[in-house]
């Protein structure tokens, strides 16, 4: 397993080493000329993201799954993820909004859980009429983020099983401290009144 | 805050040349206001020596087995890198993000490709925020001001600013109490911060802090966990065989160092210390060859030093390939071994009088009343035994010995020790010495 897992992390990187030249040059296009090509530099982020959400769903899901835990500045994380989706999110007539009451750093894997939020806030974009709210709280010594919608929400609770899903739990329960493990929970109402998904990170 | 960028120049270091013009090309359109290119290792060294970048973007995956991480760790350990510059890390695929969580010495953020021009700036903004907030405190650590440098880490652990940096000011904290060289404050900041999180780099802390305590056992044991860990944490390697080595387990230190060099196989650093575990293992034909490949491939200016030379002879001297020993010491020139300082003189000396009895006896004995009195490190009085049992002057090895075996490093030069002893039929008077330190700790007891 570790040899094919090895293929396919090389192939990705240099998957990703030309999208990295593909977006460079984009972005020099819109400089040179003034204009605005924000839509396909996202679909470009958005395939380098498929890429690395399947190598990780890969490797999280396999035996021996480990993470990266380093401290993150909560607030940074909310801001990189509105920097990710909020133009596309505009793009269709959605505001994504960030609300985040967490000042201090906490220790987590930054790049899943930041993946994990883009997915989450993609997912929502889907269905919401108007609006995305992504929240981050600290409430007993957890640290919660929440992504609501004003859509229809989910129509049954649990929903069916799905990869996605199972990946999000695996991640969340990978973040441990001490006896305490994180968790993924669905639910539907919240402040917008759509679907409410919510991740508790210890 | 806002990083202006129209004033900083940029380093792009990457051996691919297409990604190098990506890289570039974001840097600009970000706003930076000059952006130069290494495309290898020494050139990438050759310019921050000469003229510090205000931002460095280093591709993870340098070719030729070098790493990004492996020249951040040189240009720290050397000095090159002050505090005010940036240094950040482009990297393609996971593998880094486990060795940025893992080890000690961090650059100030890493990016995943691709990534934007915008997302660029906002992660460097970030950083000159953050450098900003620890301005004051990197001053007072650069003059060694430690006191002045605690004092202004503890007022920004209490401050409302200081909130989102807590783990960086308490990582900074320990390392700063370690550097000013009270281990057992180290040791207690660390295993604070492991209350709260269980990095790996505060457990290799509190090895470290152990160590420097000289309490062995404990710091084996808290080491041993984070090399099985996280394997790809090369520093933990390091620090686990340095203690195998105070410990006089050189047979691990040389397995440790051995597994570690071949996956960092241009770490010339971590050579030199894998040939000093072969040679105190008593592994001489392993650390003549890494020695032969330090001071042949250590490229970087000025990295060959007198000393490694030295520690080339002496390996051979080891390894009984006395000619090439001597023809290593006798490309030293004169006027470097006249700028050594006495105790590379001495191993100057006594080595060459093993390799060369005609060419060293008489340079050995002239520096003879000089060895008998200096105060002199634990290598060296290894190389004034090696000379001395060749040259039978029993009062010169015997005296080094009974300095070796009553002092700090006795457990590590032990077994090299009596080796040398053995290696000239003088097993009985090495039992002879033993028994006199015993029995003078004793006396002392």
């Amino acid at each position: 397993m570790q040899p094919i897992l090895d293929i396919l992390a090389s192939g990705v990187h240099d998957a990703k080493n030309q999208l990295l030249l593909a977006e460079s040059l984009i972005a020099d296009a819109e400089k040179r000329h003034g204009i605005d090509l924000g839509e396909t530099r996202y679909a470009i982020e958005a395939a380098a993201g498929r890429l690395s959400r399947a190598l990780s769903a890969y490797r999280l899901l396999g035996d021996g799954a480990r993470l990266s835990p380093v401290p993150v500045i909560v607030g940074d994380l909310c801001d990189e993820v509105a920097l990710d989706q909020r133009r596309h999110l505009a793009a269709r007539g959605i505001a994504l909004e960030i609300r985040c009451t967490v000042l201090d750093e906490w220790p987590l894997d930054r790049e899943l859980v930041g993946d994990l939020l883009n997915n989450a806030v993609q997912n929502a974009g889907r269905y919401a009429r108007s609006r995305v709210l992504l929240r981050a709280d600290q409430e007993d010594g957890w640290l919660v983020l929440r992504v609501e919608d004003d859509g229809p929400g989910y129509a049954t609770l649990p929903p069916p099983p799905g990869v996605g899903l199972r990946v999000a739990g695996k991640l969340a329960a990978l973040h441990r401290r001490r006896d305490r493990a994180g968790s993924v929970d669905l639910a539907n109402g919240g402040e917008t009144g759509g679907a409410v998904f919510t991740v508790r990170l210890p | 805050m806002s990083a202006d960028l129209s004033r900083k120049r940029f380093l792009v270091i990457d051996d691919q040349a297409q990604a190098r013009d990506a890289l570039r090309t974001i840097a600009q359109t970000a706003g930076a206001f000059a952006v130069e290119f290494a495309a290898n290792y020494q050139d990438a060294l050759y310019r921050i020596r000469n003229n510090t970048p205000d931002v460095i973007l280093c591709d993870y995956m340098l070719g030729e087995g070098r790493s990004g991480q492996q020249l951040l760790e040189e240009l720290r350990r050397f000095n090159l890198l002050p505090d005010e510059t940036i240094f950040m890390m482009v990297t393609g695929e996971q593998t880094y993000e486990q060795v940025v969580s893992a080890v000690e010495l961090v650059p100030d953020d890493y990016i995943i490709k691709p990534f934007s021009p915008d997302k660029l700036l906002l992660r460097l903004e970030r950083i000159v925020a953050r450098k900003a907030f620890f301005a004051d405190y990197y001053r007072k650590k650069r003059r060694q001001d430690y006191a002045a440098a605690l004092a202004s880490l503890q007022a920004k652990l209490g401050s409302e600013a200081g909130r989102p940096y807590r783990f960086e000011i308490l990582r900074q904290r320990a390392e700063t109490l370690l550097a000013s060289g009270d281990p057992e404050a180290a040791e207690t900041a660390y295993r604070g911060i492991l209350d709260n999180f269980d990095f790996p780099w505060a457990h290799a802390g509190v090895a470290r802090a152990l160590h420097r305590q000289d309490r062995l056992a404990e710091a084996r044991e808290e080491i041993e966990r984070v090399v099985a860990g996280t394997p790809n944490y090369f520093d933990a390697a390091d620090l686990k065989a340095q203690i195998c080595l105070a410990q006089g387990d050189a047979g691990e230190a040389q397995r440790v160092l051995d597994d570690a060099a071949q996956r960092t196989p241009r770490n010339y650093l971590r050579k030199r210390l894998l040939a000093e575990a072969a040679a105190l293992n008593g592994d001489a034909e392993t650390a003549r060859a890494v020695l032969a490949d330090v001071v042949a491939n250590d490229t970087m200016p000025g990295a060959v030093t007198p000393e490694d030379r030295l520690q080339l002879a002496r390996s051979q001297v080891d390894a009984r390939d006395l000619v090439s020993a001597e023809r290593v010491l006798l490309g030293l020139r004169e006027s470097e071994v006249q700028n050594m300082a006495l105790d590379e003189q001495a191993s100057f000396s006594a080595l060459l009088a093993v390799a060369s009895p005609e060419k060293g006896k008489s340079r050995f004995a002239g520096l003879r009343p000089a060895l008998l009195a200096a105060e002199l490190r634990p290598d060296t009085r290894l190389d004034l035994v090696r000379g001395a049992l060749e040259v039978r002057d029993a009062e010169l090895a015997d005296r080094q010995a009974t300095q070796l075996l009553g002092g700090d490093d006795a457990k590590r030069v032990f077994a090299m020790l009596r080796k040398l002893y053995a290696l000239y039929g003088r097993e009985v008077d090495f039992r002879e010495l033993q028994k006199q330190i015993a029995l003078r700790r004793i006396h002392h007891a």
